[in-house]
């Protein structure tokens, strides 16, 4: 247990002292890199409470970043414009203001959340993985043909939106504020899975014959879990657009999907600051091996076979040298 | 005459072309011990399941309290106290057994929600599982893992939960498999002493913890209840000796 926060605090300490460091060197770069390490580790940490916390192996969460992603963009674009995004039923205007736009950037990821969980959390095992799959999959043809956002192309906005007190245009201060919001996830996390609800989640996981014999229904607890997490990926999939400038239905594909999927999993499943490790050694990866060889993601792959077959707990799980806790 | 606490009125279930439970009627009196007894596969742990709400009976009704709770589904008939335990133990295995139990505590509160406030600081839920820890027989080893526990060990975490409930009945599925010679002589004990809690409708195979135990005994054939009495009437009614005590003794 102890063991276990002691790491949590070095694995976020590294990234911060990363881009700091980097700061300092002027590699604003190596601060962005960093900074998608952030954002990437946020959508593992909000993939965790649902996968690794509720074992609901969800592979349609880039549904959740996408629509996170495309609220930014839809709310920017809009503000650059000036035209309304509605006007029925009421009249709702673009926005370029960071904290405006986050909630409705949650909210819209939690909805979905909401109705994509209550339906395929009637299903179990590879129905749940291939029935999260079909709805994300939906959504990411749907982002295709809808022209009036950019459709196949994507949806661009010049500006990254604002934040009081801020330049968010500065690396150094962008990455403060997605590890801010890394760090209040995180904190969220922790909390709540050592709460009542904490507890019946992972009953659930763990034996859901016997949860339901002392009186709880799993599938409200598995609901909520799936919406908060959803919320979360969701807010990542805002932060991401920002830092790009740009939405497209890539966010919103399977491959999305797997790779926070492969935080997770790389990391360690259930463990706190698992996807916060496994999104930097991807992302570290990516950029140490995918100029060396276009094939960099086969060695991944075989990285990721590695861990799955010989260290279920994942990175962490090495080096606390226990599987799993509850 | 006290009004039964659970009553079971002509259940009938079958698995394609057999039939697990045949007209099964059955009553438990409030404060007894009433063993349910019968060859393996006779459908005792089918009627335990039918009870609990896990699957539906094809036909027949069951009252608790005085309620009829067929439309009631597994959740809401634990809240309602009916605490059972698992033939085969069941329990949360990377949990402690604290956090067993005190997710029993939370599970019969009604409240399993509560997303921000520790649960291990949490004293509505911290002292009662304490208390039914103790109550169980396995004082000092609240934070050991279930899964590190010993079998007998694990059947105790099961009462403990089962207290937890509040329960208004018990329905305990073979509590004393597997547990040994003195094993078994402990829990027959702290089984006698639940039954000042709640009555108990005991699934068992050991007999002598049977006849030491049980007011009334039912005995199980095929799905049919052959015979039901006190504890001499069924030693010497001759057909549960010829179809079920013969093949034991
Ligand atoms: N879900 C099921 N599907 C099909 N047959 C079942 C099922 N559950 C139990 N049975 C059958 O019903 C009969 C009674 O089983 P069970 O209730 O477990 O007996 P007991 O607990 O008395 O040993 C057995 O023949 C068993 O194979
Ligand atoms: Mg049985």
């Amino acid at each position: 247990m102890r063991r276990d926060m002691t790491i949590n605090l070095v694995i976020f300490g590294l990234l911060v002292a990363t881009a700091i460091g980097a700061h300092l060197m002027g590699e604003g770069f190596t601060v962005t890199l960093a900074t998608k390490a952030a954002i990437f580790g946020l959508a593992g940490v909000g993939l965790n409470l649902a996968l690794g916390y509720g074992g609901l192996v969800s592979f349609g969460h880039a549904a959740f970043f996408g629509i996170g992603g495309y609220v930014t963009g839809i709310f920017a674009s809009h503000a650059a414009s000036g035209q309304p995004i509605l006007t029925l039923p009421f009249t709702l205007a673009g926005s370029n203001e960071m904290l405006g736009i986050w909630p409705m950037a949650m909210v819209a990821a939690g909805l979905a959340a909401l109705v994509i969980g209550a339906l395929s959390l009637r299903t179990t095992g590879v129905y749940f993985i291939m029935v999260t799959l079909a709805f994300a999959q939906m959504l990411f043809y749907f982002a295709i043909s809808w022209p009036r956002y950019g459709g196949e192309d994507g949806l661009s906005f010049y500006v990254r939106n604002t934040f009081p007190g801020l330049n968010t245009f500065d690396p150094i201060q962008y990455f403060a504020i997605c590890a801010t919001l890394l760090g209040l996830a995180l904190l969220f996390t922790a909390v709540v899975t050592q709460s009542r609800f904490g507890l019946a989640l992972q009953a659930a996981r763990q034996n859901s014959q016997r949860t339901v014999a002392v009186g709880i229904r799993p599938y409200g607890i598995r609901l909520t879990a799936f919406v908060l997490s959803g919320m979360i990926v969701g807010l990542a999939g805002a932060l991401y657009a920002d830092l790009n400038r740009f939405v497209s239905p890539a966010m919103l594909s399977w491959h999305m999907s797997g790779e926070i999927m492969v935080f997770v999993i790389l990391g360690g499943v259930g463990r706190l600051c698992g996807p916060v490790a496994g999104a930097a050694i991807f992302i570290l990866l990516e950029h140490l091996l995918g100029g060396v060889s276009d094939y960099w993601q086969a060695l991944l792959g075989l990285l990721l076979l590695a861990i799955v077959l010989f260290a279920p707990g994942g990175l962490i799980g090495i080096v606390t040298g226990s599987r799993r806790h509850a | 005459m006290h009004e039964p606490i659970l009553e079971l009125t002509g259940l009938r279930k079958s698995f394609g072309a057999l039939v697990a439970t045949d007209d099964v009627s059955l009553t438990l009196r409030p404060g007894e011990i009433h063993a349910l007894i019968g060859p393996n596969g006779a459908g005792k742990s089918t009627l335990i399941r039918q009870i609990t709400g896990e699957i539906r009976p094809d036909q027949g009704s069951i009252r608790f309290e005085g309620q009829v709770i067929d439309g009631l589904d597994a959740a809401a008939r634990a809240r309602l106290g009916l605490a059972r335990s698992f033939q085969v133990s069941s329990v949360i295995p990377d949990f402690t057994v604290l956090q067993n139990v005190m997710l029993a505590v939370a599970g019969a509160s009604g409240n399993a929600f509560g997303l921000l406030r520790p649960a291990l600081s949490d004293h509505r839920l911290t002292e009662p599982a304490a208390f039914h820890i103790e109550q169980a027989g396995l004082s000092g080893r609240a934070g050991v893992k279930a899964a590190e526990l010993a079998h007998g060990e694990r059947r105790k975490l099961e009462i403990a939960m089962a207290l937890a409930l509040r329960p208004r009945a018990f329905l305990l599925d073979e509590p004393m498999a597997g547990m040994g010679l003195e094993g078994g002589r402990q829990l027959t004990a702290i089984l006698s002493d639940l039954r000042t809690e709640a009555p108990i409708l005991l699934v068992e195979h050991d007999m002598d913890a049977v006849f030491a135990l049980a007011d009334r005994i039912s005995v199980l054939v095929y799905g049919r209840i052959i015979a039901t009495g006190t504890v001499d009437e069924i030693r010497a009614n001759p057909e549960v000796r010829r179809s079920y005590l013969g093949e034991a003794a």
